[in-house]
């Protein structure tokens, strides 16, 4: 059994500096492993990111994150990345990372995501350049997460995104913005690569459990949902055989 | 006087657009001569620059202020994903 904590949305600054820290430093005593579901900051600033790097370094447990359209904000993705790699952090977007506890192996895949809308209620890759370059985004990263989630050999696979893979964990948020909160494509992509897991954030609103199409289970993790510094969930491996069997 | 679906939409985005607030989660909802916040952010500050950068767009409503700050604590349990 593999422990998995999660969390999204802590949109940190420096108001906000040291707050989870009491929490998190106790973080391996309920967990394996922390994924990061994005929205790390506030407006995706280094200042912010330098608060992000000194709440999340040196834990227990090795922590992975991918960004949220916060985290772009500044147009400094790269450099907010690179910020919190050198804290220690595993920050994913469009590779994996696999670790290994108590003889199992966990990989997580990790890409943001993007919008777009759900099966039949969506955008289409047509018409304007601005409409095009929205749809193709996601069309893109959907490629990616399938590719990196396939190329995974671990006994458990987790999707981290920041957007969601299904509408299930939208509920609670208006069904007019669902295109700007996730896309099916994600969870195609999840469906398609035997994955055990998919975490989200983004949707705040939002409700914490969903399953995709294939039985995947989703879970929004976006820290106003879960309600504290982190949720914690324990995985058995077997739970991908049993599906796929 | 700007009429009420406009007034909603000027403050839903002021509050996800000013940099002194930057909140996606946070709704504002305008009933009559109320402005009802309410959402979850993540630490008490945030909520006094809520309150103000609504006031600014919309100084005659009064502010009802349900914004909660998140909490931090450690989790209570755990989901067995069996």
């Amino acid at each position: 059994m593999i422990r998995i904590a999660a969390v999204g949305d802590v949109h940190l600054g420096a108001d906000a500096r040291g707050r989870m820290r009491p929490a998190l430093e106790n973080v391996g005593e309920h967990a394996d492993v922390l994924l990061l579901a994005g929205d790390l900051t506030r407006h995706g600033t280094l200042d912010e990111a330098q608060v992000v790097a000194e709440e999340f370094a040196d834990l227990p447990v090795p922590v992975v994150a991918v960004l949220g359209n916060h985290d772009h904000h500044d147009d400094k993705p790269v450099e907010v990345a690179r910020l919190l790699s050198d804290s220690g952090l595993h920050v994913l977007e469009g590779d994996a990372v696999v670790f290994e506890v108590g003889g199992e192996r966990i990989g997580v895949a990790g890409v943001k995501g993007f919008g777009g809308g759900f099966a039949g209620k969506c955008g289409s890759n047509f018409g304007e350049r601005e409409m095009k370059a929205f749809v193709g985004h996601t069309i893109e990263i959907a490629e990616t997460l399938r590719a990196v989630l396939a190329s995974i050999e671990a006994d458990v696979r987790v999707a981290l995104t920041h957007y969601s893979p299904v509408p299930d964990t939208l509920r609670g948020e208006p069904p007019e913005i669902y295109p700007f909160l996730g896309s099916y494509l994600l969870g195609e992509a999840i469906d398609a690569t035997g994955t055990d897991l998919a975490i989200h954030g983004h949707a705040h609103f939002g409700t914490e459990q969903g399953m995709t199409p294939g039985g995947v289970r989703v879970r929004n993790v976006a820290q106003p949902i879960i309600r504290s510094a982190y949720t914690v969930y324990h995985v058995e491996p077997m739970v991908r055989a049993a599906v796929a069997g | 006087m700007t009429s009420e679906p406009y007034l909603s939409a000027h403050l839903h985005r002021a509050i996800a657009e000013d940099p002194r607030t930057a909140e996606a989660g946070v709704r504002a909802t305008v009933r009559g001569d109320h402005v009802l916040l309410s959402g979850d952010v993540a630490c008490e500050q945030r909520r006094a620059d809520l309150e103000a950068v609504v006031h600014e767009v919309a100084p005659d409503l009064h502010v009802v202020d349900d914004v909660r700050v998140v909490s931090v604590a450690e989790p209570e349990g755990s989901e067995e994903l069996r």
